[in-house]
């Protein structure tokens, strides 16, 4: 993704372009105006005069609007322009930009005005190719008062309306205005861009696709109050104010409304290539922002549910009770040459679904919820134990039924090369990580809460709490790497080790399946050289075989998976080596302008000076976004106890004083207040 | 009409509850129309217990299909999400009961399922 690009959004619709408001989509450079994962415009190029134009300045005002500045002819060594150009564009049910010339000579100027449109309805899976040979027809209509530009294959059709004010000429290839301008005189026009995904009969089916007000006004007006309703952050600590702030505008343009919740929104995980539901980044991007955004919560929680897997799909990786991985919209999916129609090829969201559904109903007391999602938490915990354990040994498993387009890797680390032994070879199938069997556990010890608060069914939660006992005892027999002193990434079918140290020890910590007496090691590690580079965690130990600083889960160290371990720290009871890590993201996200990115590179601190962005790295994304509300979160030690919130906090002297203001919750709203006592250069060090 | 759909439905009525069903509540009308003829079914859904008959009523959702497409859908073979997307399947109205009664379609008929290592030495 290249930094010159501007993105803004609505829910899934979104717009990359160039500084200059142009798209000229590459496959290098994959810019357009994409919906429901389909690119509706690759060209939309503005010339005067024939003349592409240099931008002098852009604002993205909020994430659906922004406006270029900008003055004809290509940038030279100075701009003496008699002319201004200004674009002003939104996204909300369409994308919409005005377009304003001023003429600032003392005599009159004849302009020819030109857009040149284009669309070549990319399946998003297809960006970032050559697309040669669509299965489909591309047509382009001009009619006198607007321009279609369309893709038909069978019965799948998008289509992509231009029509804009002031009388232009339509042709083939965009609309032209040719005006004369007096001196001093302005010009404006408006452009709507409209996007459907025409069914037949015409009707879009996309009913309630889109989630707010679509209008500028009524997105304002949204924003507005998303953050008037989430807790005030007042502190000293400059980064931390900042980053909270741009995450809470983050987390509101991330939300999505899937089509058959209308208005109702959950995280997507990001932007630009992941605007869409995703059940592991939905859920603990829900987890981690639970304190602040309590309504994603229910949202997700409740599609979810609505999507579960109800029967067997080889293809989809469908199971009853398995919460799904992906879904999509565009091409590849209508036509089964992928399977995100949903893909169900996760190990990690089922678990995770119940471990949300606890901790939600501990911050709400929505006990209704509970009592509501009971058939499906119960599928869930079922899936666990009859169709992931795919050895017969107590554990999860994958190992994947989609041998053509299913993932490899069905947990958080899902690239090809994430899970390695020691010695860098690559397991056979199936295979099981580590982290995966925190959830369990954790899903079976908060299901049996559940079971007896809520369900009435305590011979159940007695079930559930034996078997949390039972594979707490042998996780720590099986797993514990004796000579290393931590717990292997990963385990073959033979019981055989990939004894790597990796950030997942630290989500052990989270879910509690770590004995008292490992913990002390685990912390040791975590914030010891190998993995802790000054920043964060890395994915994997420096001096592995596979340790690459920017190796994608080899290395790098991706703020979500820092969140985790540090709360998982300080449910422990090691505080300071979480806020160590709190500390450190914190201090990096001064180099993202307080968005921190999805990954950055492994490198020691003392090294770079500067925490070097994984190059690909997807932003902003949900589970980044989130992240400094759960070291928030755990700095702070605010816990949910009893009905009301315990507060205990330890931080980091350089934070100073820090005030988090109203945080909802079944206590009503209550305020918490720390101040940073704790030095913590000895452990950094 | 397919052998499929109609037996699909009947299976349905003879059922008459569904617990995966009983969050959903409404009206489902299946309208499977091949040159100037239209078939109808009419499913009604009230907490999980299930009616269906053959009228054209008025419901809360409308979903329409070639007979053809829902006779492969009845037996799995074809997908309901799929095929809305593809455009070979509309719906109108509330969405949610869609994804509601999607849920109780058949699967994939030679669908394999997780592959147990620990079944296979059992046998």
């Amino acid at each position: 993704m290249g930094e010159n690009l501007v993105r803004i959004l609505d829910g899934n619709t979104f717009v990359v372009s160039e500084k200059t408001g142009d798209i000229e989509a590459t496959p290098i450079e994959p810019a357009g105006l994409f919906s429901i994962d389909t690119r509706f415009l690759s060209k939309w190029v503005l010339t005067v005069n024939g003349e592409r134009l240099t931008p002098l300045s852009y604002d993205d005002l909020q994430y659906y609007e922004a406006r270029f500045f900008l003055v004809p002819g290509m940038a030279t060594h100075y701009v003496d322009a008699k002319l201004s150009i200004i674009r002003e564009r939104a996204v909300g049910s369409s994308f919409r930009e005005r377009l304003t010339i001023l003429n600032h000579d003392e005599v009159p100027v004849d302009l020819e005005v030109r857009m040149d449109a284009g669309s070549d309805f990319a399946d998003l899976f297809e960006v970032k190719d050559e697309i040669l040979n669509k299965k489909g027809e591309i047509y382009t209509e001009v009619e006198s008062d607007r321009l279609r530009l369309g893709y038909r294959r069978g019965n799948f059709c998008r289509e992509t309306t231009i029509a804009a004010t002031g009388g232009p000429r339509y042709d083939r290839n965009g609309f032209a205005y040719s005006i004369r301008l007096e001196p001093n005189e302005q010009w404006q026009v408006d452009v709507d861009v409209h996007t459907a995904a025409v069914g037949p009969g015409g009707r879009d089916l996309r009913i309630g696709l889109q989630a707010h007000g679509h209008e500028r006004l009524a997105l304002q007006h949204d924003l507005e109050e998303w953050i008037a309703a989430a807790p005030k952050v007042n502190c000293e600590c400059e980064p931390l104010a900042r980053t909270y702030k741009r995450s809470l505008v983050d987390l509101a343009a991330l939300r999505f409304s899937p089509v058959s919740l209308a208005g109702q929104t959950l995280p997507a995980a990001g932007l630009p290539w992941f605007m869409t539901m995703f059940g592991r980044d939905s859920i603990l991007t829900c987890l981690q922002t639970l304190p602040f955004t309590p309504s994603l919560s229910r949202t997700t929680l409740r599609i979810l549910a609505a999507l579960q897997g109800a029967r067997f799909d080889d293809f989809r990786e469908e199971d009853p009770g398995r919460i799904l991985h992906e879904m999509r919209y565009g091409e590849s999916a209508a036509f089964e040459e992928q399977p995100h129609s949903p893909y169900y090829g996760s190990v990690d969201a089922t678990p995770l679904f119940v471990v949300l559904l606890d901790e939600y109903e501990r911050w709400s007391g929505d006990s209704a919820l509970v009592m509501e999602l009971e058939r499906e938490t119960r599928a869930a915990l079922k899936w666990i134990d009859d169709y992931a354990d795919l050895v017969g040994n107590g554990y999860i498993w994958y190992e994947r039924r989609n041998t053509d387009t299913g993932l490899e890797n069905q947990c958080w680390k899902d690239s090809w090369d994430s899970i390695s032994y020691s010695d860098g070879r690559l397991p056979g199938f199936p295979r099981a990580t580590c982290e995966v069997q925190g959830y369990a556990y954790d899903a079976k010890v908060r299901a049996a809460r559940l079971a007896r608060e809520f369900w009435g069914d305590p011979a159940f939660a007695d079930r559930l709490e034996r078997e949390a006992a039972e594979l707490k005892e042998r996780f720590n027999r099986d797993w514990w790497v004796a000579d290393g002193e931590f717990y292997a990434l990963g385990l073959d079918p033979e019981g055989g080790q990939m004894d790597v140290l990796s950030s997942n020890i630290g989500h052990l910590l989270w879910s509690g399946i770590v004995t008292e007496e490992r913990a002390a090691k685990l912390a040791e590690h975590l914030v010891g050289p190998r993995l802790f580079s000054g920043w964060g965690v890395r994915t994997l130990a420096e001096g592995e075989v596979r340790y690459n600083p920017i190796g994608y889960h080899n290395g790098t160290i991706w703020p979500f998976d820092n969140s985790f371990i540090a709360w998982g720290l300080r449910r422990y009871g090691y505080a300071e080596e979480a806020a160590t890590i709190a500390q450190g993201i914190i201090d990096a996200s001064v180099y993202f302008d307080g968005r921190l990115p999805e990954a950055f590179g492994g490198y020691r601190r003392e090294l770079t000076k500067f925490p070097v962005e994984y190059p690909t790295a997807c932003s902003p994304q949900a589970w980044s976004t989130g992240a400094p509300m759960l070291l928030i979160r755990t700095m702070l030690g605010i816990e949910p106890h009893e009905g009301h919130l315990a507060v205990e906090p330890v931080l980091p002297v350089g934070m100073g004083r820090i005030e988090v203001l109203d945080i909802p919750g079944r206590w009503g709203r209550v305020d918490a207040f720390a101040r940073g006592r704790l030095e913590i250069d000895r452990l950094a060090a | 009409m397919g052998e499929a759909t109609t037996r699909f439905f009947d299976e349905l009525d003879r059922r008459g509850y569904e617990p995966r069903l009983e969050k959903a509540a409404g009206t489902v009308r299946f309208d499977f129309r091949e040159d100037a003829h239209t078939d109808h079914w009419l499913v009604v859904v009230d907490h999980g217990t299930l009616k269906v008959s053959r009228v054209d009523h008025e419901a809360d959702t409308v979903i329409s299909t070639s007979p053809e497409l829902f006779d492969e859908i009845a037996v799995g073979r074809e997908h309901v999400i799929a095929a809305l997307l593809r455009g070979d399947l509309t719906v109108t109205g509330n969405a949610l009961l869609v994804l509601q009664i999607e849920r109780i379609l058949p699967g994939t008929p030679h669908a394999r399922g997780p592959r147990r290592d620990f079944v296979k030495e059992a046998c």
